[in-house]
């Protein structure tokens, strides 16, 4: 989403864009774009067709979601979640990443570097679980918050929508820092230096330097981490409690509980209406943010 | 420069900090992996039961093996065919363009499960038909937005005229691309390869549609053991994983400098 | 329906699906003569390993598993693998839906042995058989109420309002399944579980559980670590799993009936149309109906109560699957969970889900 505006801005031949964009665009129409207008033309029937039900093309699935206020009310609620656990992934992030990529040099700074993606290779599942190890009842956190402050007795964090945010924000961060921090490393040191040396402040070099040099990066990791938020389904699941209920679990639910695909597939796509419609509301600050 | 050098502290104890968050689960994790307790309770009373348990457990090593396999091909072949696309959408402008970028939404937005289901019935469909083959097409697919936006981002830094100088100086276009592009590149294609290998590993929705039965991965050994209740076996296996990983990484580090590189 | 029975345009598609199919050489899985594919939940007695190696020792048939994670996806699976699985366990709730959409075969009792010892009322339960022929054999059945912590209780409540007792508020445990949900509350509220004509006295009593639910599970294990990180003094639950909490896991757990009832479902093997070794899915199902199976598995792990009445004969005596359950003919108060066709379903996913989005306002 980032490359704005083509740095070579040449006219390609056509073989030239085939050669590079052929296989990755090939490979997506196979196994993402077919599959997903099956599921699209899915979405506008009263049944999966699969079998004697008779199916006929219908706007049913569509109207339900305005129909019904809880839908519209959790999809909200998802939004919500997605710009919540984005912002904090940016406040956490962003710093983060800029002391990997500035103040520290050498072995030390690949060796954090690394320590900073490894969590990320360990399964969700078991990452969320080991959330609720932390946070429940008598669980690390209550135990150790107790050691020091014997009087603050149970926390109750766990099947909250806090307990959500953490779990997810936990989940994601590696996301923002490892984006901020690629697009950081390629800012020129000296380019900071010569500002400092002009008299420049920290403020200044900020927000007249390092932010806008490193806003693809952090509109990449907004991406990255925004979209699939509002999506997710298993983090608020266990973590949530009767907090977690979103629009994703809610899809989740038309297919494992019960074996209704179309209106699942209409509320995905109403999803993906709604972010790419905020990503066109956003495009004029992302351009500007781009420089 | 007492000032800078406190400042230098206070980023080093942020860092820290950052670093506690992250690693407080899979501390966590790990911890348990040695607690007699099947369901986590503390106190912990230590035990190695576990990994005993799991060197018997051939069928979930297998599955871990096969994750492996699949990780490493995905990352392998996610980030060659999203690097070239970001290439082009950084290099030229071209009728579709925005759509084009567009269209790596839908992957990461629609839930796995819509897209996993989709793909089940399509490969049916034209019978590709299930197997570690049909889960490297979809693993290959899910990865592919994520190198293609990391790629990019580090793309938008790079300076053109560093490869118009060297075509001036008379280099054709693979030797600008080996020894200008890809250099500067290379922190960007290791992160997009990391995070490609991420999303394969942990990949389970497409894996669990598309895998035959006998085969599997570690995901979705671990995702169907949750009825019954997955026992600290799969602490100790995701223990081991991280500890390998780290040497492996370190590995790749000192041979490489990625972490460094301009 | 399935592909066997749809439109000319959905026999078109079969047909394509088949021809390319056998073109690449990669038709469906079919399973080899001494081997049988099993699609069942995981840990859920057809893959302990001592069975499976009982088995393959007297038959000389491997045993490969597959698991699922809903009764949907199981369904799912079976619609678009066909001819992939041999065996396959299906609530009996769904079994005439699996029939009517051609993915289960009927099945010939004949040389299986332990057939005849079902309990009556079990083995030819209308869920399983229909049209005239068996369509599931019934394996293994058991109760959904609620169990308590043993350590929040001086004895054990008679009634199932204590779930919307104050006394307990913010401390009970709920599945999150849509149409359990329903169903409890049903039995509240004095209604058929099948057939409930109140709805919106169950709309009031789901409302009512707000300020009662601590958490919602989805999984046994869940179960156990949360009962056992006190998370809660009482939760619904499954006789079964209740039985393998205490057992195999020692937890204070002890399962009620509530005296306004309980939800009885009944699990039996099926199967598929198209399977590739009948005979041995035949011999594999009349082994897990077998009494030389069935009792070590409730004595070393828990199960579900047996519909094989002479192998809960031979349980222990304190046993809960003898002492409790007995055969199913005595519990008068048990409905067991019948077919539910899919506007059922959605309708009751929908009222849940409203009720959830309710919790949160």
């Amino acid at each position: 989403m980032a490359a704005q505006s083509a740095g070579g801005g040449g006219r390609p031949t056509v073989r030239t864009l085939a050669t590079l964009l052929g296989p990755a665009y090939v490979w997506l129409l196979l196994t993402i774009f077919l599959p997903l207008s099956a599921m699209l033309y899915f979405s506008f029937l009263s049944d999966v067709p699969v079998g004697a039900r008779e199916a006929e093309l219908t706007l049913e699935n569509y109207a339900a979601f305005f129909e019904r206020d809880f839908y519209r009310s959790l999809m909200l609620r998802s939004f919500q979640l997605g710009a919540v656990v984005t912002g904090l992934c940016l406040l956490i992030g962003f710093p983060c990443a800029y002391i990997l990529a500035k103040s520290i040099k050498g072995r030390a700074r690949e060796a954090l570097f690394l320590l900073v993606i490894l969590p990320f290779w360990t399964n969700a599942l078991v990452r969320v679980f080991s959330w609720t190890m932390v946070l429940r009842g008598n669980g690390v956190l209550e135990r150790a918050v107790n050691a020091v402050f014997p009087e603050v007795g149970p926390l109750g964090l766990m099947f909250t929508y806090p307990a959500i945010v953490v779990g997810l924000v936990h989940s994601y961060l590696p996301y923002m820092i490892l984006t901020c921090y690629v697009s950081l490393q390629a800012i020129d040191d000296d380019v900071i230096d010569a500002a400092r040396a002009l008299g420049a402040g920290w403020g200044t070099i900020l927000r007249r330097l390092v932010l806008p040099l490193a806003a693809p990066g952090m509109i990449a990791g907004a991406v990255l981490i925004f979209v699939p938020v509002i999506g997710s389904f298993m983090e608020p699941r266990i973590l949530g409690g009767t907090q977690g209920t979103f629009i994703g679990t809610v899809i989740e639910d038309q297919f494992t509980a019960v074996f209704n695909w179309p209106l699942g597939a209409a509320l995905s796509f109403l999803m993906l209406g709604f972010v790419l419609a905020l990503f066109a509301l956003a495009a004029p600050a992302f351009r500007r943010l781009d420089g | 420069m007492s000032g800078a050098r406190r400042l230098a502290l206070l980023g080093r104890a942020y860092l820290a900090l950052v670093l506690l968050f992250l690693y407080a689960p899979v501390i966590v994790m790990a911890l348990m992996s040695f607690n007699r307790s099947p369901f986590y309770t503390l106190p912990i009373r230590w035990t190695t039961d576990w990994y005993v348990k799991l060197a018997d457990n051939d069928a979930l090593i297998a599955a871990g093996l096969n994750s492996l396999l699949i990780a490493v091909v995905t990352a392998v072949l996610a980030t060659v065919l999203g690097t070239a696309a970001a290439l082009a959408f950084r290099r030229y402008d071209f009728p579709g363009k925005r759509l084009l970028q567009m269209l790596l939404l839908p992957p990461i937005a629609i839930p796995w499960l819509i897209v996993g289901t989709a793909m089940l019935v399509f490969f049916f469909w034209i019978g590709l038909g299930r197997g570690l083959h049909a889960m490297l097409l979809g693993h290959v697919a899910l990865a592919l937005p994520y190198v293609v936006v990391v790629v990019s981002a580090r793309l938008s830094a790079f300076n053109p005229e560093l490869e118009e100088a060297a075509r001036v100086l008379g280099a054709g276009p693979w030797q600008v691309l080996r020894h200008v592009t890809l250099p500067f590149l290379a922190p960007g294609l290791v992160a997009a390869a990391l995070f490609a290998f991420a999303v394969s590993f942990d990949q389970f929705v497409i894996s669990y549609f598309l895998a035959v039965p006998g085969v599997s991965t570690l995901p979705v050994e671990i995702y169907t053991a949750i009825r019954k209740g997955f026992t600290p076996e799969i602490n100790a296996i995701s223990t081991i994983v991280i500890a390998v990983s780290t040497l492996v990484l370190v590995g790749v580090a000192r041979v490489y400098r990625f972490g460094s590189a301009r | 329906m399935g592909f066997a029975r749809q439109g000319a345009a959905g026999r078109a598609v079969q047909a394509v699906v088949m021809a390319a199919g056998i073109v690449l050489g990669m038709a469906p899985a079919s399973a080899q003569a001494d081997e049988i594919r099993v699609l069942n939940w995981q840990g859920y007695g057809t893959d302990e390993a001592w069975a499976v190696e009982a088995f393959t020792d007297k038959t000389g048939i491997g045993v490969v598993h597959e698991y699922f994670n809903s009764e949907q996806e199981m369904l799912t699976k079976l619609r678009t693998n066909p001819g992939a699985y041999d065996v396959v366990l299906i609530n009996s709730a769904y079994t005439r839906q699996a029939a009517g959409e051609g993915l289960i075969q009927p099945i010939d009792a004949d040389g299986m042995a332990h057939v005849a010892d079902l309990a009556e009322d079990l083995g030819n339960h209308p869920n399983l058989v229909f049209d005239g022929a068996t369509y599931g054999v019934a394996w293994v059945w058991g109760l959904t109420a609620f169990a308590i912590d043993t350590q929040d209780f001086a004895e054990a409540p008679a009634s199932i309002e204590v779930l919307w007792s104050p006394e307990h508020a913010g401390r009970v445990g709920w599945r999150d399944d849509s149409v359990e949900a329903v169903q409890m509350s049903a039995i509240a509220t004095g209604q058929d579980i099948n057939d409930p004509t109140d709805w919106d006295a169950i709309r009031d009593r789901l409302r009512a559980l707000k300020p009662q639910i601590r958490l919602l599970w989805s999984s046994e294990n869940e179960w156990n670590q949360f009962l056992a990180a006190n998370e809660f003094d009482l939760a619904t639950y499954w006789s079964g799993s209740a039985a393998r909490s205490a057992r195999e896991f020692g937890l204070p757990v002890r399962f009620v009936i509530p005296e306004e009832g309980a939800i009885g479902w009944l699990d039996g093997l099926s199967i598929p149309a198209g399977a590739a070794n009948v005979d041995g899915a035949k011999a594999f199902i009349d082994w897990m109906i077998d009494p030389a199976f069935y009792v070590p598995w409730d004595n070393n792990v828990g199960a579900p109560a047996s519909a094989n009445a002479k192998a809960n004969a031979q349980l222990p005596e304190e046993a809960f699957n003898r002492a409790v359950m007995g055969d199913a003919g005595k519990l008068a108060n048990v409905q067991i969970m019948g077919p539910m066709d899919e506007p059922l379903r959605e309708r009751i996913l929908a009222l849940w889900q409203e009720t959830k989005a309710y919790f949160q306002e």
